[in-house]
C-alpha cells in the first residue's frame, strides 16, 4: 500500500520545515510560520489516514526497516498505540502552532520560535514511530534539547537561561538511567543470542520481546538480594520515564519550565516531552509486565506523584504554575493506569493512554486558555486578575470546559461525561481492583484524594481569574480568531472525545500487543512477573464507581464557597503564618533539599572538591614540565649568535661530520 | 674528451672558493658573489653530469638553477641596499640583531 511508504515521512516533514524555516524564515511573512504548519499538517493528515486504516483492519501494522551499523536498525513501527499517539501529537501540535501565530505575533524571534517547535514536534514524532530502543532513544535525547532550547527561549532573561538550565539536567538524570537501561538489555541480548543474530535486528521491539523469558531468567545479585534482569532494565527504563515525565523526585523542572512562551509549555505539558515518558513505559510494557516488582514501583510513584504534585497545585497564584502541577499530578494518574496493570494486564496500556489523550487536548486547552489571558492582559497572576470572563468570553467558557474535563465531572454507567472523566475514572478504578486483589490501597487512597484536591484547585484558578471584581487595572481585549479557532476546537475535543471513543480506543489499543507481537503469551508473561490477573471483571460497587465524581464535586463545593462567593476570610489560613499553607508554598522545601541542600550542597562540593584535587595534581605535572622546558632554553639560546658566518661553519661543520660518518659506516659494515 | 673527473674537480674547487669566501669575508656583497659561485659549480656539475650519460634532464635543471639564482640575487641585493641606507655600510658581523 502507498500509505505505508509514506509513514518515514511523518518525522520527516517537520524536520526539513525546521531546515527552511531556520534559515529562510526571516524572508516569509510572520516568520515563516506557514511551512510547520503545512508540514505538521500534512504529519497529521499521514497518521490519521494510517490510524484509520489500522481502526478498519487491526492486523495491518506499518513495519519498515533498514539496517543501520552492525545491529541496529533504522524503522518504521505504527501499531495501534504508535497510531493514537501519532495523530493526537501531530494534530494538538498543528493546532497549537496555528495558535502561536497569533500568539507569538510580536515576538522578533518568530523564525527560531517556529523552527525549534518544528524540530520539537519531529523528534516526538520520530520517537513514536521508532521500532528500535536505539532509535527511539535517540529521539529521546533530541526532545530533551529542543526542550531546553525552547525553555530557554527568551535566554536573555537570567530565570529562563536557569529554568532551562534546570530542565536539561534534571532529565538528564533520567537519561543516563535509561542509557544503563539500554546497555543492560543489548549485553544481555547479545550473551543470550550468542552475538548478532544473521538478517535480524537485535534491539527491535518485537525482537527485544522474544527474548523476555530468558531475560527474566537471568538473575543478579544486588547487595544480597537476588534481583531479575528484566526488572533491573525495567526499572531503569521507568527511570527515564521518571525523569521525562516529570514524576517524583524528578518533576522539580516542570514548574519551572513555565518560563518559555506559554505555547512552548502547552506543547510541552499536552504533546510532546512528558507523554514521552509514559509512552516509553506503554511501548516496552510487556518487558515491565514480565518484570516482579517493577509495576507495583510504577503504580506507587504515579499515584504518590498524583497526590504530591496536586497538593502544591493548590496554593501557587501563577496561573501557569498551577497547570504545571496539574500536569505532573495528571502523567501521574497515567503512570498509577500503567503500574496497576499488574492486576489488569494489557488492558493498562488502553486505559493509560486513553488519559494521555484525553488529558493532551485539555491540558492544551488550558494552557492555550492561560497564554490567551496572559497575551490580553499582560499579567499571570492571578491575585491581580479576575473578572476576565466580561472580557474575553470565548477564552472563559472554552476554559471552563477544560476544567470540568480535567476534574473528570460526567455520570458514571453512562456515556454522558467530559474527556477527562471517563479515562481519570477508569484509572481511579483500575486502581481500586488493584487494591482489592493485590492489598496494595495505597495508590488507590492517593488517586482518589489527589482527584478532590484537582478539582478544588482547577475551580480556584477559574473563579480567580474570570469571576469576580478586576483586582487591577488591565486593558483586556478577546485574543484574535488563529488563536479562539484552536481554542475552539480543543475545547469540542475536550468534551466529547472521551465519550464518543470510549469503548473503541481501549479495544484498539489491546490489539497492540496482541497482533504484532504474537510471540507474546499475555498470561505466562504475567506469572514470569509474578502478578495475579484479575480473570472475571467483577463489577465494583456503586458507591466506588460514584465515588470519584463525589470527591470531584465536594472539591467544585469547596473552591465555590471559598472563591466565589468568599464566604470564608482566608487571611490567616492562606499566609505565611499557617505552617501547611508555608510549606505547599514553599512547595515542601524542594528548592532547599534538592536544589541548594543535594545538588549545590553535596553533589557540587564532592565535584568540586575532586576537581580541586585532580586541579593540583595535574597542574603540578604541567608546571614541572614548563620549568624544564624553560631552563633548557634559556641555557641554549646562546648558540644564536646572529652572526651568518657562524651558522654557516655550524652547517659546514655538520655536513662534514655526516659525510665522514657514512664514509665510517659504510667502510665498517 | 675531457673525463668528467676533471668537470668534478673544477666543480668541488669552485664551490670550496665560494664557502671559504662566505666563511671569511664580512661585506654582504661579496657573500652573494660566493653564493653565485657555489650556486655555478652545481650547475657545472648537472651539465658535466648530463653530457657524461647523454641526457637533456640535468641542462634543463641547470636552466632553472640559474633562473633561481639571479631571483636570490635580486632578493639579497634589495636587502642589502636597504641595510646600506640604514647603516652606509654592509658589515656581516654587526648585523647581529636576530638572536636572543
Amino acid at each position: 500500500m502507498a500509505l505505508e511508504n509514506l509513514a518515514f515521512l511523518i518525522p520527516v516533514l517537520p524536520a526539513l520545515a525546521f531546515v527552511i524555516t531556520f534559515f529562510f524564515g526571516k524572508k516569509m511573512p510572520s516568520g515563516g510560520a506557514i511551512i510547520p504548519i503545512l508540514s505538521i499538517a500534512a504529519s497529521f493528515i499521514i497518521s490519521l489516514l494510517i490510524t484509520l486504516g489500522l481502526l478498519a483492519n487491526p492486523e495491518e501494522v506499518v513495519s519498515q526497516s533498514i539496517p543501520w551499523f552492525a545491529m541496529l536498525n533504522l524503522g518504521v513501527l505504527i501499531d495501534p498505540l504508535a497510531a493514537v499517539m501519532l495523530t493526537m501529537v501531530s494534530f494538538v501540535s498543528l493546532l497549537i502552532h496555528i495558535y502561536a501565530v497569533g500568539y507569538m505575533a510580536h515576538d522578533p524571534a518568530k523564525p527560531r520560535y517556529f523552527a525549534e517547535t518544528s524540530l520539537f514536534t519531529a523528534a516526538m514524532l520520530a520517537l513514536i514511530l521508532s521500532d528500535n530502543i536505539v532509535q527511539l532513544f535517540v529521539s529521546w535525547e533530541l526532545v530533551g534539547l529542543c526542550s531546553y532550547l525552547l525553555i530557554g527561549f527568551w535566554f536573555e532573561k537570567p530565570s529562563a537561561a536557569a529554568a532551562a538550565k534546570k530542565a536539561f539536567l534534571t532529565t538528564r538524570v533520567g537519561d543516563v538511567m535509561f542509557l544503563t537501561g539500554i546497555i543492560v538489555l543489548t549485553t544481555d541480548l547479545l550473551k543470550l543470542a550468542g552475538g548478532i543474530p544473521e538478517g535480524g535486528y537485535l534491539l527491535r521491539f518485537n525482537e527485544i520481546f522474544s527474548y523476555i523469558p530468558q531475560l527474566a531468567a537471568l538473575e543478579a545479585n544486588l547487595f544480597g538480594l537476588k534481583v531479575s534482569h528484566l526488572t533491573i532494565i525495567t526499572l531503569l527504563f521507568f527511570g527515564g520515564a521518571v525523569g521525562k515525565s516529570g514524576q517524583f523526585p524528578l518533576h522539580v523542572w516542570l514548574p519551572d519550565a513555565m518560563e518559555g512562551p506559554t505555547t512552548v509549555s502547552a506543547l510541552i505539558h499536552a504533546a510532546t516531552m512528558v507523554t514521552a515518558g509514559v509512552y516509553l513505559v506503554a511501548r516496552t510494557f510487556p518487558m515491565f509486565l514480565a518484570a516482579p516488582d517493577s509495576l507495583l514501583v510504577v503504580a506507587y510513584v504515579g499515584g504518590f506523584t498524583a497526590l504530591f504534585a496536586a497538593t502544591m497545585g493548590i496554593v501557587m497564584n501563577d496561573i501557569k504554575r498551577v497547570l504545571a502541577f496539574s500536569t505532573i499530578s495528571q502523567l501521574g494518574y497515567m503512570m498509577l493506569g500503567l503500574g496497576v496493570g499488574a492486576a489488569i494486564g494489557m488492558e493498562a496500556v488502553g486505559i493509560s493512554l486513553f488519559h494521555l489523550v484525553n488529558h493532551a487536548f485539555f491540558k492544551a486547552l488550558l494552557f492555550l486558555c492561560a497564554g490567551s489571558v496572559i497575551h490580553a492582559v499582560g499579567t499571570h497572576d492571578m491575585r491581580e486578575l479576575g473578572g476576565v470572563a466580561k472580557v474575553m468570553p470565548i477564552t472563559a467558557i472554552t476554559m471552563t470546559a477544560a476544567a470540568l474535563a480535567l476534574a473528570g465531572i460526567g455520570i458514571p454507567g453512562t456515556s454522558i461525561g467530559t474527556s477527562g472523566f471517563f479515562s481519570k475514572d477508569a484509572i481511579i478504578e483500575s486502581a481500586y481492583l488493584f487494591g482489592e486483589h493485590s492489598g496494595n490501597w495505597l495508590p488507590y487512597g492517593f488517586s482518589i484524594a489527589a482527584a478532590l484536591l484537582t478539582s478544588v484547585y482547577i475551580f480556584r484558578l477559574i473563579f480567580m481569574t474570570f469571576t469576580g471584581k478586576p483586582r487591577s487595572n488591565y486593558g483586556g481585549h478577546e485574543s484574535p480568531a488563529s488563536m479562539t479557532v484552536p481554542l475552539a476546537i480543543l475545547a469540542v475535543f475536550a468534551l466529547v472525545f472521551g465519550g464518543l471513543t470510549q469503548t473503541g480506543f481501549m479495544q484498539f489499543l489491546e490489539e497492540t500487543f496482541s497482533n504484532n507481537f504474537v510471540n507474546l503469551d499475555l498470561g505466562r508473561l504475567a506469572v514470569l512477573g509474578g502478578y495475579e490477573l484479575v480473570q472475571s471483571a467483577s463489577a465494583e460497587p456503586t458507591f466506588i464507581l460514584w465515588l470519584p465524581i463525589l470527591v470531584a464535586l465536594i472539591g467544585f463545593g469547596i473552591s465555590f464557597v471559598l472563591y466565589y462567593l468568599k464566604a470564608v476570610d482566608l487571611g490567616v489560613l492562606a499566609s505565611e503564618k499557617n505552617p501547611i499553607y508555608k510549606l505547599l508554598y514553599r512547595r515542601y522545601y524542594q528548592h532547599e533539599i534538592f536544589t541548594e541542600f543535594f545538588s549545590i550542597g553535596i553533589v557540587y562540593g564532592v565535584v568540586a572538591f575532586f576537581a580541586q584535587l585532580v586541579d593540583v595534581l595535574i597542574d603540578s605535572i604541567v608546571e614541572s614540565i614548563s620549568i624544564v622546558t624553560v631552563a633548557a632554553g634559556e641555557a641554549l639560546k646562546r648558540l644564536q649568535t646572529g652572526v651568518v658566518q657562524t651558522y654557516a661553519a655550524v652547517v659546514v661543520a655538520g655536513v662534514s661530520l655526516l659525510i665522514i660518518l657514512i664514509k665510517l659506516i659504510t667502510e665498517v659494515l | 674528451m675531457i673525463p668528467l673527473s676533471f668537470y668534478l674537480g673544477l666543480s668541488a674547487l669552485l664551490f670550496s672558493i665560494g664557502l671559504f669566501g662566505i666563511m671569511y669575508h664580512k661585506s654582504g656583497i661579496r657573500l652573494i658573489m660566493c653564493i653565485e659561485l657555489m650556486l655555478n659549480s652545481a650547475n657545472l656539475n648537472l651539465v658535466a653530469f648530463s653530457s657524461y650519460t647523454d641526457t637533456l634532464d640535468g641542462q634543463v635543471f641547470a636552466l632553472f638553477s640559474i633562473a633561481l639564482a639571479a631571483a636570490e640575487a635580486a632578493i639579497g641585493f634589495a636587502i642589502f641596499m636597504a641595510i646600506y641606507k640604514m647603516h652606509e655600510k654592509i658589515n656581516l658581523d654587526e648585523l647581529n640583531l636576530l638572536r636572543w
